[in-house]
């Protein structure tokens, strides 16, 4: 097969995007209306997604996940060998988590997810990724300098310990199963649940026992 | 060779904008939108999606494609309504005139005054009761095929060194650039994938194995890397990769 050349857009100085206002408000305002006007969105659809991430799908799904790793060792063996089917037994699945992999924090391993890319991230058991996971600065230096990138967020990781990055650049979608805090031996998988915060998931953070 | 968004391992970016609390800790919890606008633009850009006229590829190639000047200065959700208008357009779901048109119209506030009283909702369009289901079974892009992948757990393998994609110069990739003509090692295999190098250009899914490659930081990084023995992992289809001569 030869090779083609790009599509048309690729080189049409006349993009579409050029026309836009410069206030992002009213940039969204203007192709709503007309996606409205032509039928093409249905409104309560927009408000179906919005409440849905703002209030059902976020890190609480995924810290219920990780506190039944800690407390059921046969379901931790199941998430760290079928990640996809361990997380839908607690009903969490589909878009940006169809195909899962859970990555453990051990005393010698410590893990980071990333997409350098753009902005891959697990949906179903995180929600949509925070700010700073998007920046360009989180990026570009979390592949090159993640002990660096980590002592930003209070993370220290003693030089003995082998970090390990994971680059997001298909459609795998990465969970940090993050170490157990020590003293918690006397609490359930609900109080567990509260301590797994949404950066110890990712990888640049761990739990908050103080919480 | 490269686009601006390929950006793992560039020098120059200053710190990470962490949110911190007023005793100066990491702060977790942050809104899942930090304004009104960021939410439509999310949610309008996942709804004109489920129209059907392009797939994740095509639209993460498309923001891509935006001129590097424009991709540096928008912010996150700006590079996806650029995207989303450019695609609007290229796709015939809106003709360029009705998008001045409304433009127009919204900077002098009387948008709504044409907007018609009860709009028929095409025929593509995703209603509010099927949110829930679609969200559910999500756009899975592993496909059952009889292709045999070519390299097993533990093989050394070598990255591509320029133009991974072999059908469209300049086309879309997922091998980024600082792990390209690159030395790895199998980490693992995840069955075969929908190949974005292709299916971003309307030219097929053509599911190939997808693996898991494992780099070391002295491989990727050299003498500047923090640490030679930390690992950088990616997830890379077949054509990516040669096998370790």
């Amino acid at each position: 097969m030869g090779i083609n050349k790009e599509n048309k857009s690729e080189y049409n100085n006349d993009h579409a995007h050029s026309h836009l206002p410069s206030d992002p408000e009213l940039r969204v305002k203007a192709i709503e209306t007309l996606l409205l006007n032509k039928g093409l969105i249905d409104p309560k659809t927009l408000d179906e997604l919005i409440d849905t991430y703002e209030n059902r799908i976020g890190p609480q799904n995924g810290a219920k996940v990780i506190a039944k790793a800690w407390v059921d060792e046969n379901y931790k063996k199941r998430l760290l060998n079928d990640a996809t089917s361990a997380i839908r037994e607690l009903s969490y699945q589909g878009r940006q988590g169809e195909n899962m992999v859970v990555v453990e924090n051990t005393t010698d391993i410590h893990n980071v997810v990333v997409c350098t890319l753009c902005s891959c991230y697990p949906w179903p058991v995180l929600g949509i990724p925070p700010t700073w996971y998007k920046s360009d600065e989180y990026r570009s230096r979390t592949v090159r300098e993640p002990r660096k990138v980590l002592s930003e967020f209070g993370l220290n990781i003693d030089s003995k310990i082998e970090i390990k990055v994971w680059d997001s650049t298909a459609e795998l979608r990465y969970l940090v199963l993050p170490l157990r805090p020590d003293g918690t031996e006397n609490m359930n998988e609900e109080q567990l649940s509260e301590l797994v915060t949404r950066n110890s998931m990712i990888g640049t953070g761990l739990p908050e026992i103080s919480k | 060779m490269s686009r601006l968004h390929d950006m793992g391992g560039r020098y120059g970016d200053g710190p990470i904008p962490i949110p911190r609390n007023k005793n100066n800790q990491v702060e977790n919890g942050e809104p899942t939108f930090k304004h009104d606008w960021h939410a439509k633009a999310w949610a309008i850009t996942l709804a004109s999606g489920a129209l059907g006229e392009w797939n994740l590829d095509v639209s993460r190639h498309y923001r891509e494609c935006l001129p590097p000047k424009d991709y540096m200065n928008y912010s996150y959700y700006e590079k996806w309504l650029a995207g989303l208008t450019n695609l609007l357009v290229d796709k015939k779901l809106v003709s360029i005139e009705e998008l001045k048109k409304f433009i127009s119209l919204v900077q002098e506030d009387n948008s709504t005054k044409d907007l018609k009283e009860n709009v028929k909702l095409d025929a593509r369009t995703w209603l509010a009761k099927d949110v829930q289901k679609t969200l559910g079974w999500g756009g899975p892009s592993l496909r059952k095929t009889d292709i045999t992948p070519l390299h097993k757990i533990g093989d050394c393998v070598i990255t591509l060194k320029n133009n991974p994609n072999e059908n469209v110069i300049g086309g879309h990739t997922r091998l980024p650039s600082y792990a390209m003509g690159c030395k790895g090692k199998i980490f693992s295999y995840n069955g075969t994938h929908v190949f974005p190098d292709k299916n971003a250009h309307g030219i097929g899914e053509n599911p190939l194995p997808l693996y898991t490659v494992e780099f070391k930081a002295s491989e990727l990084w050299g003498l500047a890397a923090e640490n030679g023995n930390d690992k950088i992992y990616l997830d890379l289809w077949e054509p990516y990769l040669k096998i370790k001569a």
